[in-house]
């Protein structure tokens, strides 16, 4: 099966993993504020097959300093990951942290994940922050991508001045062989974002952008009326991948909509599948 | 005085689909040791249904593709959008779902059935369906029987 992958989940509503670890439900409902009721791992699958996907990035985020709270550690992610083939796991690690580049190695090399999940808004910490660049230069080492929480924050006491893509140009720049991913398009700044991903080719955006109105309506409005689509097809099909954010919303909600703006099937394809792979390695 | 109740749980698989359950109320009746009154069944979910129909799978599929012209996901591009599309804070997430709960509310949450000596009094054609409109997800029925012992 090679149909595509979710760059963008969060695996906070699993009931098996809640079973083993009911701290678990704190994170969920007061930290990521998700109030839908816990589900098997197979509705999890099931979500997937419903879009066409075979394979799910699962992101954590170390929020331990700011939010007294892990919406996940990286072993819970990886237990997950040993227990279903068709997710992949990313680490998240504090970068005010002295030890963070060790983390993230152990994590890695280790634990077996696959790339950085980092939450400005959440960690407190803008991307451009100096004293991240231990951790960023140890992404680089172990060739891994980091994917940045980018663009608003639904979250109470987040604040949305992390999201704000020129706060990660120097990153961009400062780190040209580092593959990095701003997710949600970083709406409400999708036109800098996209300024940003014209310049470097090591940014890449994901598609988990939904903030009012439905999945359609809202990605046509960022992905279309915002910015051109044209321009996303043309320019930067090597540097979008899906992504839906579940549960903020259903993955195959998000596909549906992404799958329904227009681009060719060979930007389909990049976009689902090809672009993901890239990022992660050559290999899901 | 019998009263009893069991929750089930459904896993859909599904966008949307029909479930049958007509043996998990005649389970329940018969492990109640109910003779005579009455099983109802409800889904605690306002974006799912219970339906009572003949169990074909070309009424099945009938069923959820008018429930869908009736209440569709999304409005048709230019129509008046649902006021649902907007954040709820209690569940941290957008609502975009406003077409299955019409669907949940033109189709019905719950039925019931006469028991007789034991057995769940129904016509030779009717099914009981759980009705998934919003899945996969997992579901949870009530089923409760109420009446006298043998």
């Amino acid at each position: 099966m090679n149909l595509g992958i979710d760059f963008h989940t969060h695996p906070l509503l699993v009931r098996e993993m809640v079973a083993r670890h009911p701290e678990l439900v704190k994170p969920a409902r007061e930290t990521f504020y998700i109030g839908n009721t816990f589900q098997p791992i197979r509705t999890f699958l099931l979500e997937l097959d419903e879009a066409g996907l075979d394979k799910a990035v699962l992101l954590p985020i170390d929020a331990q300093r700011t939010r007294a709270d892990m919406v996940y550690n990286n072993e819970q992610v990886a237990e997950l990951c040993a227990m279903e083939p068709r997710f992949i796991g990313f680490a998240s690690v504090d970068p005010m942290r002295p030890d963070a580049p060790q983390l993230l190695e152990h994590a890695i090399k280790v634990l077996g994940l696959r790339g950085l999940k980092l939450a400005p808004a959440m960690q407190e910490v803008f991307a451009d922050d100096r004293r991240a660049y231990p951790l960023y230069e140890k992404a680089l080492e172990l060739g891994i991508p980091i994917l940045f929480h980018a663009g608003m924050s639904w979250e109470p006491g987040s604040r949305l001045a992390y999201g704000q893509p020129l706060r990660f140009e120097n990153v961009a720049a400062d780190f040209p062989q580092l593959r990095i991913v701003l997710a949600h398009l970083a709406w409400p700044w999708v036109t800098e974002a996209v300024a940003l991903a014209l310049k470097y080719p090591n940014v890449y955006l994901d598609t988990s952008a939904l903030y009012f109105d439905n999945p359609r309506d809202f990605l046509t409005y960022a992905m279309t009326h915002i910015v051109p689509l044209t321009v996303f097809e043309r320019s930067l099909r090597n540097q979008i991948v899906f992504g839906s954010n579940y549960p903020r919303v259903e993955i195959k909600n998000m596909a549906r909509a992404v799958r329904g703006l227009g681009f060719s099937e060979e930007c389909q394809k990049l976009v689902f599948r090809e672009n993901a792979l890239r990022l992660l390695g050559g290999r899901a | 005085m019998i009263i009893k109740m069991e929750r089930i749980e459904v896993q859909s698989t599904k966008d949307m689909e029909m479930i049958d359950i007509t043996s998990h109320l005649e389970r329940v009746v018969k492990e109640s040791g109910l003779h005579n009154g009455i099983v109802l069944a409800m889904t605690t979910h306002t974006s799912s249904g219970l339906i009572v129909t003949e169990g074909i799978e070309c009424l099945e599929r009938d069923v959820v593709a008018h429930l869908d012209r009736l209440a569709p996901k999304e409005a048709p591009p230019g129509a008046p959008g649902y006021w649902h599309n907007r954040y709820l804070d209690f569940d941290g997430r957008l609502g975009f779902n406003a077409g299955d709960h019409l669907k949940s509310i033109l189709g019905g949450i719950n039925c019931f059935f006469a028991v007789e000596n034991g057995k769940v009094v129904r016509g030779g054609r009717q099914t009981v369906y759980f009705v998934e409109y919003d899945g996969p997800l997992a579901r949870t029925v009530i089923i409760q029987v109420m009446g006298e012992g043998a």
